[in-house]
């Protein structure tokens, strides 16, 4: 369960100004239920996720987990070119105290990278440092996934497989989602919520949130 | 000469209409005729030559109308139900044509020919089953013909009795095989009988027969496209679209192609080109829409399809893509609506039954059922909740992130670097070398404590270097490690103690591994008070620690800071009596140099190796303080602007 009592976050935009994310919001996520959050663009997505996440801290309230929350699914950026994939996901393993060895073991059974496990990370493609991210962020047993758009990698059948693997996952775990496409949340979601002038405004059903925000988006075109 | 038109006659004048006829009087026997409202039917034979002379002169109307007469006359004369046949089958009056046909079997059953004439005229007139019959008889009475036994099969196959029709087809074939037409409609024939691999022979046999024919090669490629030889099939369909660029079939047949070889932009491409030439064909939109909607340009997917529905409304596959793009926009209302009138409209199909079924479900597939849909709440397992740690646990899962950030650290610390961690071993080496080297020429004797140079300038440099590094390496630990931040655990005080952890240990491990090389060198480099040396170590350590922290977050502010610290440092080289002792300066000199902790620092480590030195301006208390006092700026610091540390740079 998160819980967001009285936050509010803003950051500075190019012009000068200040954009405002989220305007004394509080607000719950509560266990087992998967929210799909909608938002325009720069509506505070990415932000907010990162707020959840713990990796960025509110301007004023607070964000009380009680829950193990994930880095933001996919996410790549820790790790260090020089070293392997493996140092790498041995490395965030240790960070949560997941088993080394089960980690590792799933992290190469999902993400097939052969011999480039054991190579620096920086000789990966793109698309294996994807395959890694996502592997890692899997194998650790998160009690809520946070999601910041689904991104879909490699080819059909590697892209089932990561399917498959999370919804293995969504069995025990929970997911929160940020997207700006409708179509994601149906798929993953049975909350809707909707982020947009700063606040956060839940829905008991997919198909509210969805009217919601198609009438918003109306509107602001 | 001219036929009396006041007195009407009431027989043919035989003598006088032929000599009309033979001079060719066309229209004088036809006059005469029309008025002439009986014939005999002896006139029979001459109406007949008078219909033919029309005929040949291209008066196809008034020429038929002398058939009609002469068969009314004499159906049973075979001379001119003959010539009525052909007339008729000539002037499209197939109707009239399978009549006279009739007559003469009746009159001849052996005549093989007249049944496939026959056959011929009642396909003409849509007869088929008849046509069949008599098609099929001819065939059978002379299976020695091509024509007869091409005739029948095609007929039978356009009938859709592919079974019957290929042993016909078959015969035709064996009897010229070098017919491209025949193997193609053989091919035709057995690929209905699901002998794709046979069919599929022929129909390469008879493209290859007959390159140039279009038909023959769209059949070609569509027995291709099912045996999955798309580059095959997509080198036919090239050849022919460069003979015939205006033929949307082959565009299409490229389409499905390349879709089914995954490349849909392409298959988009000469879908595209195809509408070009027949902008109103609905199989054609409808492809369209579901390509595009597999590029997920679902409104120009809804575009098309709503175009070819509009133009096909009965179209069951054009109305379940709406049904399908409808679930997808979300438009669950209309969904239902259009899934009520798709079983309506079609009650026994299967696909329709299961689209609305999916609508009804709520269940979100793609046409080609590639996605999982994962908000299957239905096996979702509980899970106790966590209980809140303490103390404890928040001390195991702090040392935790610690272990994991050293270990790395450990690793990266000298990036790429083959010498790795050897670096951290051969920077004093080289500074106590070179000093010695230097020095000991200078002073050309004794250093000034001690009986060696290397410890001498081994007791400066050590705590000057485990300053420097704790110091200069923390400055660095937030910027160069941003991104771990992202991972929640790990908080910018974890990274920064890591690193000052790390390189304290470093250079206390240096410090021993140089002990014991003086040691192998034959120096004694014992310190004479372990206790001392190593609490003057930890204070050192301490002071680089805050010291660090507070460049950390200097550095984080104003970005350059690391390039001044660097400078002073190179000043603390000089004012920290690493290669002198302060005792050898004027006092006004070492009293301002006492005001730098890592003099203190210095002297403290000193005192400790040599029992000898005790400098009474050393003051231990001021370093603890100066130490203290910095990690305490440092960690308000770190705490107060954490906000801005931690903020993605």
């Amino acid at each position: 369960m998160i819980t967001l009592d009285g936050v509010s976050k803003s950051y500075p935009t190019a012009q000068g100004g200040r954009r405002i994310v989220l305007d004394n919001v509080s607000a719950a996520f509560p266990d087992g239920s998967n929210v799909g959050i909608l938002g325009g663009n720069g509506a505070g997505k990415s932000t907010l996720i990162r707020l959840l996440a713990g990796s960025e801290m509110p301007d004023r309230g607070r964000i009380r987990r009680s829950s193990r929350v994930s880095f933001p699914l996919g996410y790549g950026g820790t790790f260090h070119g020089s070293l392997s994939g493996r140092e790498n996901v041995s490395f965030i393993a240790r960070i949560y105290g997941a088993n080394l060895r089960e980690t590792i073991d799933y992290v190469i059974e999902f993400t097939e990278l052969d011999i480039y496990f054991d190579m620096p990370v920086n000789t990966y493609s793109a698309g294996m440092r994807a395959r890694l991210a996502f592997g890692t962020c899997l194998a650790i047993d998160f009690d809520i996934y946070l999601i910041d758009e689904v991104t879909e990698i490699g080819d059909d059948r590697f892209r089932r497989k990561c399917a498959l693997a999370f919804r293995e996952r969504m069995r025990r775990s929970d997911i929160i989602l940020v997207t700006h496409n409708s179509r994601t949340i149906r798929q993953y979601c049975d909350r809707g919520a909707i982020l947009a002038d700063g606040e956060l405004r839940f829905y008991e059903d997919i198909a509210g949130a969805l009217d919601c925000y198609r009438r918003l988006s109306e509107t602001l075109q | 000469m001219s036929f009396d038109h006041h007195s009407p006659q009431l027989a043919i004048d035989h003598k006088r209409f032929s000599q009309a006829l033979e001079r060719d009087a066309l229209d004088v026997c036809l006059d005469y005729l029309r008025r002439n409202q009986a014939p005999e039917p002896e006139a029979a034979k001459l109406i007949s030559r008078l219909s033919e002379k029309l005929f040949r002169n291209g008066r196809t109307d008034d020429a038929v109308e002398c058939g009609r007469l002469a068969f009314a006359l004499a159906a049973n004369d075979n001379e001119v139900a003959d010539f009525c046949a052909w007339l008729f089958s000539n002037c499209g009056c197939y109707a009239e044509a399978v009549a006279a046909y009739e007559r003469l079997i009746e009159h001849r059953p052996d005549w093989v020919e007249g049944y496939r004439h026959a056959s011929g005229a009642l396909a003409a007139t849509g007869a088929m089953d008849r046509a069949i019959a008599f098609a099929v008889k001819a065939s059978n009475l002379a299976p020695d013909n091509f024509d007869y036994a091409f005739h029948a099969g095609c007929l039978l196959l356009d009938a859709g009795k592919a079974e019957e029709a290929a042993p016909h087809l078959a015969r035709a074939v064996a009897i010229e095989p070098e017919n491209p037409r025949a193997a193609r409609a053989l091919s035709a024939a057995i690929y209905s009988l699901d002998r794709l691999d046979e069919a599929l022979r022929l129909a390469l046999q008879a493209e290859a027969l007959a390159p140039g024919d279009t038909d023959i090669t769209i059949h070609a490629t569509e027995l291709l496209l099912r045996s999955e030889r798309i580059d095959d099939a997509l080198g036919l369909l090239d050849a022919a679209t460069d003979r015939e660029p205006t033929n949307p079939t082959l565009w299409r047949l490229i389409s499905a192609a390349e879709s089914q070889s995954g490349a849909t932009e392409a298959a988009l491409a000469a879908i595209e080109r195809a509408l070009a030439l027949v902008p109103d064909n609905a199989e054609y939109h409808l492809h369209r829409g579901h390509l595009l909607y597999r590029c997920g340009d679902f409104v120009a997917a809804a575009e098309a399809i709503n175009r070819a529905a509009a133009l096909d409304p009965c179209s069951q596959s054009a109305k379940r893509a709406q049904l399908e793009l409808l679930v997808v926009g979300g438009q669950l209302t209309e969904a239902t609506a259009m899934g009520g009138e798709l079983l309506r409209a079609f009650p026994d199909d299967n696909a329709s039954a299961e689209a609305v079924l999916r609508v009804l479900n709520h269940r979100l597939d793609t046409i080609d059922g590639d996605y999982v849909v994962v908000a299957d709440r239905s096996r979702h397992l509980s899970r106790p909740p966590r209980t809140e740690p303490s103390f404890i646990d928040r001390m195991r899962s702090q040392t935790r992130v610690l272990f994991a950030l050293i270990i790395r650290e450990t690793r990266t610390r000298f990036g790429e670097s083959r010498l790795g961690y050897g670096w951290a071993l051969i920077e004093p080496v080289l500074h106590i070398a070179l000093l010695s080297a230097v020095f000991s020429l200078l002073m050309r004797g004794a250093p000034p404590i001690g009986t060696h140079f290397f410890v001498f300038y081994y007791s400066g440099l050590v705590p000057y270097l485990v300053f420097i590094h704790t110091s200069t390496s923390i400055m660095h630990g937030v910027t160069s490690n941003g991104s771990l931040l992202q991972l929640p655990p790990v908080k910018s005080f974890d990274v920064i103690l890591a690193r000052g952890l790390l390189e304290f240990a470093t250079d206390i491990v240096v410090a021993v591994i140089l002990l014991v090389g003086f040691a192998a060198m034959g120096i004694p480099a014992m310190p004479d008070n372990l206790w001392s040396v190593a609490t003057a170590l930890i204070a050192t350590g301490l002071l680089g620690c805050g010291v660090g922290f507070v460049n950390a977050v200097l550095q984080t502010l104003f970005h350059g800071w690391d390039k001044l610290w660097n400078n002073m440092t190179r000043l603390l080289y000089f004012f920290s009596g690493i290669f002198y002792v302060p005792g050898m300066m004027p006092d006004w000199a070492r009293d301002s140099l006492a005001w730098n902790p890592l003099l203190h620092a210095i002297d403290w480590f000193r005192a400790g190796f040599f029992g000898t030195y005790q400098p009474h301006w050393l003051d231990r208390r001021y370093l603890l303080v100066t130490a203290i006092l910095a990690l305490l700026a440092g960690l308000s610091l770190e705490r107060g602007l954490r906000r801005q540390l931690s903020e993605p740079a």
